[in-house]
């Protein structure tokens, strides 16, 4: 029978490991959208070294959505940020440009607030559906 | 019934029994939101799923029907004979991308480059042609499904285990952590208690002396 403390200690490593996991598909460095489509396999590099791949047919719906001089600015993967039993999702935008792609796919106008423009689960969905490929989740609860 | 779990009654063991509770209920909100997360991608997964399969079995019905009017057309020597040259090498760009902690595979058909399908166009109709483009949408849509199956299988597996996790944390770590607290800070009360009874005691005896 297990002694109860490496138990323990067992199972704390179990969920410190399970957190990691949670954000492991972050990427390194984020690439604006021009350099992506002038890529031939468009892709990131992950946190844990894994390869995040872009699928063309996303980067081209968002290039028609904006100009050139904006697809140079945007950065991919956007990222959305989930809070801890939150019911809102919030999408972190630099500049205004996520603002113009977000409120174009949800038909809805969308007002970024301290560089965050707070969507609901349906419209996270909605919203997913679309850019599966260029929108990531972050975990951002401080945890250890 | 919680278990409790057993520790030595000692004020250290209590400050690391409060901290692991600490952890673990902030794992359980991150977890639960994880769970949600995956959730909603399965069922986003699932409907896609469903549609690409309803997509996929009209596009080969029309294949079918194409390639049966084309065989009928040119016979089936001749359409073998035209068929044999028209090979092409497909590119499918395969890769992955995470969602909330789980690899998912990810599948993209590449622009077939040439417009020409290999075969004569001066001895076959254009109900070959017809066929031939309907083949192509059949292709795409079984990648396609390809993606949406696996995706959905390794989703619906990670739920699971998540589901176990968040079950575990809800119902037997937390609440053993718990009880336990609540045990030792019992424990911790009663010696204060018996403590002060031992000096009224000594108080008393001291006194009649």
């Amino acid at each position: 029978m297990l002694n109860d403390l490496p138990y323990e200690r067992i199972l704390q490593e179990s969920l410190k490991g399970e957190l990691r996991v949670v954000n492991a598909g972050l990427p390194q460095n984020r690439k604006s959208l021009s350099d992506l489509l002038g890529e031939e396999y468009p892709h990131v590099i992950c946190s844990d070294g894994d390869t995040h791949l872009f699928k063309r047919k996303e980067l081209e719906y968002i290039a028609s959505l904006i100009n050139i001089d904006e697809q140079a600015a945007l950065l991919l993967p956007m990222l959305i940020e989930l809070g801890a039993n939150k019911v809102e999702a919030a999408i972190i935008c630099q500049t205004n440009i996520e603002e113009k792609v977000i409120s174009k796919i949800l038909n809805m106008p969308t007002k970024p607030e301290q560089g965050k423009i707070t969507i609901y689960k349906p419209q996270l969905a909605l919203l997913r559906k679309m850019l599966k490929t260029t929108t990531q989740y972050v975990f951002t609860q401080k945890i250890l | 019934m919680p278990q409790l779990i057993r520790v030595r009654p000692t004020k250290i063991e209590l400050v690391k029994l409060k901290r692991r509770l600490a952890l673990a209920q902030r794992v359980q909100k991150i977890v639960k939101d994880r769970l949600s997360i995956l959730t909603m991608e399965f069922l986003q997964t699932a409907r896609e799923t469903v549609e690409a399969k309803r997509k996929l079995v009209d596009a080969f019905s029309e294949a079918y029907k194409a390639l049966s009017i084309a065989t009928g057309y040119h016979g089936y020597i001749a359409l073998e004979k035209e068929l044999i040259a028209s090979e092409t090498d497909l590119r499918i760009t395969a890769g992955s991308r995470n969602i909330a902690g789980v690899r998912i595979p990810s599948f993209e058909l590449g622009e077939i480059r040439s417009p020409m399908r290999g075969y004569s166009l001066v001895d076959t109709s254009s109900w070959l042609d017809h066929a031939a483009q309907l083949s192509e949408k059949c292709l795409k849509t079984t990648i396609e499904l390809a993606e949406l199956q696996r995706s959905l299988e390794l989703l619906g597996m990670e739920i699971n285990r998540t589901k176990r996790i968040t079950n575990a944390l809800e119902y037997m770590i937390i609440p053993a952590l718990q009880v336990t607290i609540k045990y030792l800070n019992m424990k911790f009360e009663e010696r204060d208690r018996e403590e002060k009874a031992r000096l009224k005691r000594v108080k008393v005896l001291l006194a009649r002396e």
